[in-house]
C-alpha cells in the first residue's frame, strides 16, 4: 500500500517538468510553453469567471482537480502576438476564434481574458450569448423597451451582466477615474450627471433593473468614447457570437409571438460594440456550433455560422482556427490527467485514447472519465 | 467469469481416409445460455492479444485453425479497457438490448465513483490514509462484487407436505449472478430524483467497504442458512 505513495512521488517529480509551467502571467507565455498547463490563482479565477466564462464541464473538472489549469496553445499565443504587433491608433481589429465542437475555443478565450486582465485592459466579456437568447427557464423576464419602439428588454440578464462587468473590472474602476461625457436622464427624479464616474452608472443599472438595458447602451457608448480619447484600452470578448445572427431566438412575447435577435436591445448594444468605428481596443469573438440548434450545426466555419449579415458586419476580421491537440499537447494533457489522478493504467492507453477521441480535447476528457 | 455450459461432443478428426479414429471428447465452453445461430462445433473467438500470443506460443494454433470460429460481439475488443466483469455488469443493466445506454450509465457511475474517491483522497491528511483510498473504479467494482457474493444458498425442498428452505452449495457463476442482481435491485430502490449512475456509484462504494444494503442482504442469507442448518440432510434423504 505504501508503494503507491512512493510511485506517486516519483511520478510527480519526473512528470512535473513535462506538463506544467510555472509561468503564471500570460503575457510571458511563448512558444516554449506550448502544451504546458499553467494554473490560475483561485481569487483571480473567481474575479474573472464567477458569472460564467469557463464551460460547465470544465468547472466540474476544476472541482475534482482542486485547481484551474489551462493549457498554453498556439491560437492564444497568435492572438497575443497580433495584439502586441497591432497599432492601437487604428480602428479595432476583430479576431474570430472558430473550430469544431470541443476543440478549446472558450478556454482560449479564458486565457486571453487573463492576459487582458494582467495587461490592464478594461474587460467587456459576454460569457455565452445563447444564455440570453436561447436559455428560457419557466418564466423569462422580458419587458418591452421603454426607450426604443418595438424592442424587447432582458432586464435581469442585463443586470447580471453589469454585475459581471463590475466584478471583472473592480481594480480598474477603483483606481482610474473614468468620467461620463453627457447627462443621462432615466426618469423625472433619476439622473446621472456628466462627469460622474462610470462606476456610478453601473451601480445605477444594477440597482434599478428596469433601466439596466439602457444603462448598458450608455455604458458601451461611454467606453467607446473613453477608448477613442485614449483614457483606457478596452478588451471585448464575446463567446458564441453567431447566436446574434441566428434567425430565431427561443424567446416569446406574452402574445406568443417569436422574437428575432435583432429585436432584442442587448443584441444591438453588442453589435454596435463590435463595429470597427472606434480604436484603442481589441475585439475577440468566438463562434460556436453549440450556440445554435442541432439542425443548423452542419459546419463550424465562420461564413456558415455567421450567415451573410454577420459576415458582412464583421468583415474584415482575423480568423483564427482552434484545432485539435497536437501529439505533444495530447501527451502533455494525458500526463496532467495522470498527475491529477483522473487517468490511470499502462501507457498503451494513450495511443488507444488518441485514436478513439481523435485528439479532440473535449472527447478526450469525456473518455477518460470512467477509466 | 462467464456463464459456463459444459458440452461434451464427439468430433471426427480431419484425417486421411484410412485412419479413421475417434477423437477424445472435447470440452466446449459456451458464453451464452441459449442456443445461438452458430452450430455447436464453432469455437469461441479469441480476441485478447495476450490470449492470442499464448496460443501461438503453445502452438495450439494448428488445431484451432481448422475449426470454424464465431465472430466476436461488438463489445469483445482487444482494447486495454476491456474487462469481462464490467461487460457482464453492463449486460445486466441493459434493457431491451439498449447496450449503448447501459454502457453510458455504468461509465457515468464509474465517473461518479472516481470523483468521490478523488475528493476523499484530497481531504485525507496523511499519506497512509491516502494510500488506503482506492481510486480505480474498476477495482472498486471487483471488490464490491466480491463482498456481495453469497457462499451458500437456500433451496426449497418439499418433505411431507412442508417446503423447507435447505442450505446448500452455490456455484461460482450463480454466486456472481446473485451479487450483480442484488446490486442492481438495491439501486432500483432509489428516490425518484436520484439518477441511476449516482445511486449505483453509492451502492458500489458501500459494498466495497463491506457496508450497505447488499452486503446486509448477503449476511442475512448466511444467517438464514446457519439457522436452517438442521435441515441440511434433506438434500440427500
Amino acid at each position: 500500500m505504501f508503494t503507491r505513495n512512493w510511485k506517486h512521488l516519483c511520478r510527480r517529480y519526473s512528470q512535473a517538468v513535462t506538463f506544467r509551467t510555472s509561468e503564471i502571467y500570460p503575457a510571458q507565455h511563448n512558444e516554449n510553453q506550448i502544451g504546458f498547463f499553467y494554473t490560475i490563482k483561485p481569487d483571480l479565477c473567481k474575479q474573472l469567471f464567477n458569472h460564467g466564462g469557463l464551460p460547465k464541464s470544465f468547472m466540474k473538472q476544476t472541482k475534482t482537480f482542486t485547481e484551474t489549469a489551462i493549457m498554453v496553445r498556439q491560437p492564444a499565443l497568435d492572438v497575443m502576438d497580433c495584439i502586441r504587433a497591432s497599432d492601437m491608433n487604428k480602428p479595432v481589429i476583430r479576431y474570430v476564434l472558430y473550430g469544431e465542437k470541443g476543440s478549446g475555443k472558450s478556454l482560449t478565450l479564458a486565457h486571453l481574458l487573463h492576459y487582458a486582465l494582467e495587461e490592464g485592459y478594461l474587460i467587456l466579456h459576454v460569457p455565452w450569448v445563447s444564455e440570453w437568447l436561447r436559455r428560457t427557464p419557466r418564466h423569462k423576464e422580458m419587458t418591452n423597451s421603454q426607450t426604443k419602439e418595438g424592442f424587447v428588454d432582458l432586464p435581469l440578464d442585463a443586470a447580471e451582466w453589469l454585475l459581471h462587468f463590475k466584478t471583472q473590472n473592480q481594480a480598474l474602476l477603483k483606481n482610474c477615474e473614468f468620467k461620463i461625457s453627457k447627462d443621462y436622464e432615466w426618469s423625472k427624479r433619476e439622473k446621472t450627471e456628466a462627469g460622474s464616474p462610470i462606476a456610478a452608472l453601473v451601480e445605477h443599472g444594477i440597482n434599478r433593473v428596469k433601466y439596466a438595458c439602457d444603462v448598458i447602451d450608455a455604458l458601451l457608448l461611454e467606453i467607446k468614447i473613453l477608448s477613442n480619447s485614449k483614457q483606457c484600452k478596452t478588451f471585448v470578448a464575446i463567446d458564441g457570437f453567431n447566436s446574434f445572427y441566428y434567425p430565431m431566438t427561443r424567446l416569446n412575447t406574452p402574445t406568443k409571438k417569436k422574437i428575432k435577435p435583432e429585436e432584442v436591445t442587448l443584441t444591438n448594444s453588442f453589435l454596435e460594440l463590435t463595429k470597427n468605428d472606434w480604436n484603442n481596443g481589441v475585439v475577440v469573438l468566438t463562434i460556436d456550433q453549440l450556440a445554435v440548434p442541432d439542425e443548423n450545426q452542419e459546419s463550424f466555419l465562420p461564413r456558415y455560422l455567421l450567415y451573410k449579415k454577420g459576415f458582412e458586419h464583421l468583415d474584415p476580421f482575423v480568423p483564427i482556427e482552434v484545432g485539435r491537440y497536437t501529439d505533444k499537447e495530447f501527451l502533455s494533457c494525458a500526463n496532467y490527467y495522470r498527475d491529477r489522478l483522473w487517468l490511470r493504467g499502462p501507457s498503451d492507453l494513450e495511443t488507444e485514447l488518441k485514436f478513439t477521441s481523435a485528439s479532440n480535447p473535449y472527447n478526450f476528457m469525456l473518455q477518460c472519465a470512467p477509466l | 467469469m462467464s456463464n459456463v455450459l459444459i458440452f461434451f461432443y464427439r468430433r471426427l478428426k480431419n484425417s486421411s481416409f484410412n485412419s479413421f479414429t475417434r477423437t477424445l471428447s472435447k470440452l466446449q465452453i459456451r458464453n451464452y445460455a441459449k442456443a445461438t445461430s452458430f452450430p455447436d462445433y464453432y469455437q469461441n473467438p479469441i480476441f485478447r492479444k495476450e490470449d492470442q500470443v499464448k496460443l501461438i506460443a503453445d502452438s495450439d494454433l494448428k488445431n484451432r485453425a481448422t475449426v470454424p470460429v464465431k465472430p466476436p460481439t461488438v463489445s469483445e475488443t482487444s482494447s486495454v479497457y476491456f474487462d469481462p466483469l464490467v461487460n457482464k455488469v453492463i449486460n445486466h443493466v441493459m434493457e431491451k438490448g439498449n447496450k449503448r445506454l447501459a454502457r453510458q450509465l455504468v461509465e457515468k457511475a464509474f465517473e461518479n465513483i472516481k470523483r468521490k474517491q478523488i475528493e476523499r483522497y484530497h481531504l485525507a491528511s496523511t499519506p497512509e490514509e491516502k494510500a488506503k483510498i482506492e481510486l480505480n473504479p474498476k477495482d472498486i467494482l471487483y471488490k464490491a462484487v466480491e463482498n456481495c457474493k453469497p457462499l451458500l444458498q437456500l433451496q426449497p425442498i418439499k418433505r411431507g407436505g412442508i417446503t423447507y428452505q435447505v442450505p446448500g452449495p452455490i456455484t461460482e457463476k450463480r454466486s456472481l449472478f446473485l451479487a450483480i442482481k442484488w446490486l442492481l435491485e438495491t439501486t432500483d430502490e432509489k428516490e425518484r430524483t436520484v439518477h441511476f449512475p449516482e445511486q449505483f456509484a453509492w451502492e458500489l462504494l458501500e459494498a466495497s467497504n463491506n457496508t450497505g444494503k447488499v452486503v446486509k442482504r448477503k449476511q442475512d442469507l448466511h444467517r438464514q442458512c446457519e439457522a436452517n442448518r438442521a435441515y441440511a440432510h434433506y438434500r440427500w434423504q
